[in-house]
């Protein structure tokens, strides 16, 4: 990290307002005390909601055979979950049955982590460890579910925490990480790869616009101005980063997602 | 700078009440709204979409067919009638060649009759001219032959005699002519 | 600063601690995504297949990075 020098801190004291963590626990700002506490990631995640109701419930009641071109747009995703995502990983036949859920999760995602470059949001509705916690609870929910009706409790057990062809020693250590893996890795991994991604580049694209306003604002400097213009630069491209990273985090939960239900199906074949 | 964690970095894992319980709300609705009304509805747009295309491959397919066999009348039609022409033209040429040749046979039956006619009209006048003649040079020769013999053919016999003698001798030597 | 002592750190060791946690997913990446590349470029029309597999593989590594993060504001 970049240290002011100095000269720098006598010109300007309190130095840039860097991003710090409570930018992900911000102080309830209606309903105080009760479980209905609003804070302004709740307040950013409801907007999101509501714009996806708002715009997607529009385009869905307003289609036609013949697309118009966001229509187009929305059924090019549609289409992109649909094949690309869980027919690529599970097939058609089984596929069918989930792809309501990873368009849920993908869209949903997207659009919660797209709020984190959206200027006067400019915070994820993903960044906090909540929301990815329960799209990663719905998922693991529905790949126990899943694993049970396709197999049975204990042919799904037996097949998740006993592998088999592993001589029988070695279930000693495997079982507990398997299991583990089954309940815990697999849910914790989805939550925090979503999580920290977030958090991660909020941070990033936070620091690079306080040392840009900092040094082009604050500090009365040419010469550092143009080290600010160069911060500015950086967390231009960060913006775009991130919305390239948004984009590919949906992707990627709803493609863990389908794989961890695909895992739920018997071996055999 | 302080680690983060001292500055209660922790609490960015522990989940809140209240997050809970907007974050399970949120994922209701939106939950709600994705599997009754946005991708059924799209579901029932796809599938009519294909359907609409299909039916239209098939009724292409169909105007195709029938293309095609309007397309086969015409041509068993055209063909039938080009076999028609051909043989309706093979049966005015053999009855022309039929005419033609009748014609000639009467023609050349008509012309052998003419022929023989003229040949029998022929034959007879020669014939009466033969009598004629044989009539004439008869008398002639008696008389030229009476103005040469004289008195020597007083007699009838011996006229007559002399006058057939000399007829022979002039039809055997019209006949070597 | 006591004389004994030779060297001293100030800041949070837990940044060098993520930098280090950061190094082994790298190279892992960087050793999937290179393999990919040329598995692509081998078979071209298993592209698409290879890719989905590709990201499976990048999220499963990216979890090991991220885990260092998160020990930076845990621990």
């Amino acid at each position: 990290m970049v240290q002011p020098s100095g000269a720098v801190l006598v010109a300007a004291e309190n130095g840039p307002e860097l991003p710090s963590i409570r930018d992900f626990l911000p102080d309830p700002i209606l309903f105080q005390g009760t479980p209905f506490a609003i804070n302004r990631i709740i307040f950013v995640r409801l907007l999101a909601m509501v714009i996806i109701l708002l715009v997607l419930g529009i385009t869905a009641s307003r289609a036609k055979l013949i697309p118009s071109r966001w229509q187009g747009a929305v059924e090019w995703v549609l289409d992109f979950v649909r094949d690309s995502v869980v027919y690529q990983v599970m097939g058609e036949l089984r596929g069918r049955r989930y792809v309501p859920m990873i368009t849920t999760i993908f869209l949903t995602v997207l659009v919660f982590n797209l709020c984190g470059v959206i200027p006067g949001m400019n915070i994820a509705a993903t960044a906090t460890i909540t929301m990815p916690l329960v799209f990663a609870l719905w998922t693991l929910a529905q790949y126990l579910v899943t694993g049970i009706r396709e197999q049975g409790l204990w042919p799904y057990l037996k097949q998740e925490l006993f592998p088999a062809g592993v001589p029988w020693p070695l279930y000693i250590i495997l079982t507990p990480i398997q299991f583990l893996e089954l309940l815990v890795i697999k849910p914790v991994s989805l939550t925090i790869r979503l999580f920290a991604n977030m958090v991660a580049g909020h941070l990033l694209v936070a620091v690079s616009l306080a040392f840009a306003q900092y040094y082009i604002i604050v500090v009365s400097n040419k010469w550092l101005a143009l080290a600010g213009v160069s911060w500015f630069g950086l967390g231009f491209a960060l913006t775009a980063f991130e919305m390239f990273v948004a984009a590919l985090q949906a992707y990627i939960f709803a493609i863990l997602s389908t794989v961890y239900i695909n895992q739920s199906f018997p071996e055999e074949d | 700078m302080e680690p983060l964690a001292a500055n209660g970095g922790i609490k960015l894992f522990i989940p809140e009440t209240y997050d809970i319980v907007w974050s399970l709300i949120i994922l209701v609705i939106l939950g709600c709204f994705f599997y009754k009304f946005f991708l059924p509805k799209f579901q029932s747009i796809f599938d009519e979409r294909s359907a609409k295309i299909e039916g239209g491959i098939k009724k292409a397919k169909e105007a195709q067919e029938s293309a095609d066999q309007a397309k086969k009348k015409y041509e068993d039609q055209l063909s039938q009638a080009r076999v028609d022409a051909s043989k309706i033209r093979d049966d005015a040429r053999s009855e022309a060649s039929r005419i033609i040749s009748d014609a000639r046979t009467r023609a050349e039956g008509e012309a052998a009759q003419i022929t023989a006619t003229a040949q029998r009209s022929i034959e007879s006048q020669q014939q009466q001219a033969m009598v004629s003649l044989k009539g004439d040079v008869g008398s002639l020769a008696a008389a030229l032959a009476g103005k040469i013999l004289g008195a020597k053919l007083e007699d009838e016999d011996t006229q007559s005699k002399v006058l057939d003698q000399l007829i022979d001798d002039m039809a055997e030597k019209t006949h070597e002519g | 600063m006591d004389i004994i002592t030779l060297a001293e750190v100030t800041g949070s060791i837990s940044v060098l601690g993520y930098g280090l946690a950061a190094v082994g997913p790298g190279i892992g990446l960087g050793i999937v995504v290179g393999k990919t590349l040329e598995s692509m470029a081998r078979q071209p029309e298993m592209a698409s297949k290879l890719q989905t597999v590709m990201f499976i593989g990048l999220a499963l590594i990216e979890v090991l990075g991220l885990l260092g993060f998160v020990s930076l504001f845990v621990v």
